[in-house]
């Protein structure tokens, strides 16, 4: 059967043979950071239309519906546009900073990728701590956003800056202990470990209630980390005109946008991961029969679908939602995801020293 | 050379520049964000080691949690925007003989401790290795330190609890 | 006692929230409850609602009649002076003088469809009207006289 693992063993293989390991293994780097790149442009055009098109349903409204079939080409034609746009830097800014903190933006995003499986034994980088590296690269991405925050030597972008490290920094606590709890149960960080062990059922049906609610906190931080309504703070249109990217056109707001889009496909790949089994088909435990039907449908597909799904529910949070005010923020956080995912991880400790899991 | 004696030697020269140029910088949040950098590459001379779990420790710690704190603190400050005053001679001669008597301090000391060649090979640093290690209670375990440091985070914790519990009356409406 | 209201305060929470999804989600689903218009491409089968407010006019009947009396009730209605009405005096067939209106002189640019005028009018003599491409190259032409010229009042109004 088709698959992306023979892709890659063979293109392995070619390369071994024509050139010395060293030369291989930088060429395979090189075609590895080209497929990177081109993931995020395809990500990028395909999550911004469907996010105007979800908002545009849900708003009893069209969307966008000139450019292309139904309008299917519009972020296609906004992404030339910002291309051509002229990118300012303001007087006032510290020019060096400015500049770097869209591409160090950029840079976080692209290290996340690394340890995410895309389909079975498709993954660039099986790193043994998968799970703490995505918590500990994703911490980057707040430095870029701060150091946006200060370049841009304005203070609705200092404002934004500050609320979104605030923000940032108290969700991703529960966002770790909900990640925990899977970890918990699987006894591994390593990412391939994590989808190996839902062969016989997904985590989310597999350790009953207390998996549905740290998938639930998971989501609603997940939501948080990546600065998207109901709490998108840091941008707050109507408070601090655009937040920390409000000095930002051209080329360097696209980065930025950019990599807010890939963030969230990054999470929710992630929440598919641990909780929906990544790229593991449906499996009931021993229905054998109904199993080997599902492994029919190749892994990228249901790694990509669950995914996309997750990305959708995001949405449609975003979409139907107000925003928090600070203080309700924080409240959330410290008063009630916290000390539920506290409480949730002992049960789910007691759940996996008594084996009451399927 | 091969290619991972190059490595090293880039993320050591980038960890050593950008140490240098965060002490040296007008701009205190610059000085901030060169550290950043230079306890990023640490993270990867880490990484360049396999000790994963260590360099992710250092980001997750020095990055999301100290550089963050710095750097809100910066914010904070009045006049940070402005460039540094120059410092008095004395006193940049005085932290340049600390830094270099703390570079001759390491120096003499790897010269002198003896580096025995093994073949036994090296304790993989998992996860699972560390987590045993740490909860050990045998002869190499770290269980009393660990527990020592749990003390003194419980303490930090209630000590916040006790101050974030009291609150004025007035500001007690609002909640979700 | 605070366990059992945080518990609730949580439920509640959860459940207001799903409810709001639920709208969301129902809304996407059902694509006929769209109400966006493709105005310039349906130009031809736009239906406007009845209640939609374009502009103010007055209906004339075939004998070139309207109801307007004159009283410019509407013109101390409107709050920013868009109605002006200048009035004559007609010779009845008895004789008498009568009031009657020579010009109501309406300026587009000022009205904010507020409709008070047509609230106030103690005749029914002026509606809105469901055109709304006002625009033209100059804006005298906003300026318009809602009555006809040559119409005179409808018989029976008073
Ligand atoms: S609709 Fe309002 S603004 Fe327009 S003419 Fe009537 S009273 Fe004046
Ligand atoms: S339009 Fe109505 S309110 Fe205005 S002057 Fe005529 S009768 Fe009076």
């Amino acid at each position: 059967m088709w698959s992306l693992s023979d892709i890659t063993n063979s293109i392995q293989n070619a390369l071994n043979r024509a050139f010395n390991p060293t030369f291989a293994t930088l060429t395979e780097m090189v075609i590895v950071g080209i497929c990177v790149i081109g993931l995020f442009a395809v990500l990028g055009l395909i999550l911004v239309i469907m996010e105007r098109k979800v908002s545009a349903y849900m708003q009893v409204r069209l969307g966008p519906n000139r450019v292309g079939p139904k309008g299917m080409l519009q972020s296609l034609a906004d992404t030339l546009k910002l291309l051509l746009k002229e990118g300012l830097t303001p007087d006032g800014a510290d020019k060096f900073l400015f500049n770097l903190a869209p591409v160090i933006a950029m840079i976080a995003a692209m290290l996340l990728l690394a340890p995410i499986a895309f389909a079975k034994n498709f993954q660039i980088w099986d790193i043994n701590i998968g799970v703490l590296f995505i918590s500990a690269v994703s911490s980057i991405s707040v430095i870029s956003i701060l150091m946006a925050g200060w370049a841009s030597n304005n203070k609705y972008s200092l404002l934004g800056a500050m609320r979104s490290g605030a923000q940032i920094v108290s969700y991703e606590l529960s966002a770790g202990l909900s990640v925990l709890s899977v970890v918990i149960l699987v006894g591994s960080l390593k990412l391939s470990d994590i989808v190996q062990s839902q062969e016989n059922g997904w985590w989310i049906f597999k350790g009953h209630i207390p998996m549905i609610i740290s998938f639930v906190i998971f989501l609603v931080a997940v939501t948080a980390e990546t600065n998207r309504a109901p709490f998108d703070l840091a941008e707050a249109e109507s408070e601090l005109t655009a937040g920390f990217h409000t000095e930002y056109s051209g080329m360097k707001f696209a980065l930025f946008f950019l990599a807010e889009y890939v963030n969230v496909f990054i999470v929710c790949g992630v929440g598919a991961t641990l909780f929906l089994g990544g790229w593991m088909p449906l499996h009931i435990g021993n229905w054998h029969g109904f199993n080997h039907v599902m492994d029919f449908i190749p892994s990228s597909i249901w790694f990509f679908g669950k995914t996309f799904f997750l990305i959708f529910v995001i949405m449609w949070f975003r979409w139907t939602f107000p925003r928090l005010r600070i203080d309700q923020l924080l409240n959330l956080e410290w008063k009630y995801l916290l000390p539920i995912s506290m409480f949730n991880i002992l049960l789910v400790t007691l759940m996996a020293i008594m084996g009451w899991h399927f | 050379m091969s290619l991972s004696t190059i490595i090293f030697y880039l993320l050591a020269t980038l960890t050593l520049v950008s140490g240098f140029l965060a002490v040296t910088t007008k701009h205190i949040f610059r000085a901030a964000i060169y550290l950043l950098f230079s306890l990023l590459f640490i993270a990867g001379i880490y990484f360049w080691m396999h000790y994963e779990f260590i360099a992710a420790v250092q980001i997750v710690v020095y990055v999301g949690g100290i550089v963050v704190l710095i750097i809100f603190s910066i914010f904070l400050t009045h006049q940070s925007g402005q460039n540094l005053p120059k410092q008095k001679l004395g006193r940049t001669i005085f932290s340049a003989l600390a830094a270099l008597c703390g570079f001759i301090l390491i120096l003499v000391q790897v010269y002198q401790h003896q580096f025995v060649g093994t073949i036994e090979r090296s304790v993989e640093a998992s996860i699972s290795n560390i987590g045993s290690q740490m909860l050990g209670v045998s002869d190499n375990g770290y269980a009393l330190p660990f527990e020592v440091v749990s003390m003194l985070l419980l303490a930090a914790m209630v000590g916040c609890i006790v101050i974030a519990l009291r609150t004025p009356k007035e500001i007690k409406e609002g909640g979700l | 006692m605070f366990l059992k209201d945080y518990i609730k305060d949580v439920f509640g929470a959860v459940k207001s929230l799903l409810i709001g999804m639920r709208r969301t989600g129902y809304y996407f689903t059902h694509h006929k409850e769209i109400i966006t218009q493709q105005y310039p491409d349906n130009r031809d089968t736009l239906v406007l609602p009845e209640r939609f407010r374009g502009e103010v006019v007055m209906p004339h009947d075939e004998k070139n009649e309207h109801r307007c009396t004159g009283c410019t009730a509407c013109e101390l209605a409107c709050p920013n002076g868009t109605i002006k009405v200048i009035t004559k005096f007609d010779i009845t067939p008895e004789g008498k003088k009568k009031k009657a209106i020579d010009k109501l002189v309406y300026h587009l640019e000022l009205c904010t469809m507020c409709n008070l005028c047509i609230e106030a009018c103690p005749s029914d003599a002026i509606k809105m009207a469901q055109n709304f491409e006002h625009s033209v190259f100059d804006r005298s032409q906003l300026t318009k006289v809602l009555n006809k010229p040559g119409s005179k009042i409808m018989d029976g109004v008073e």
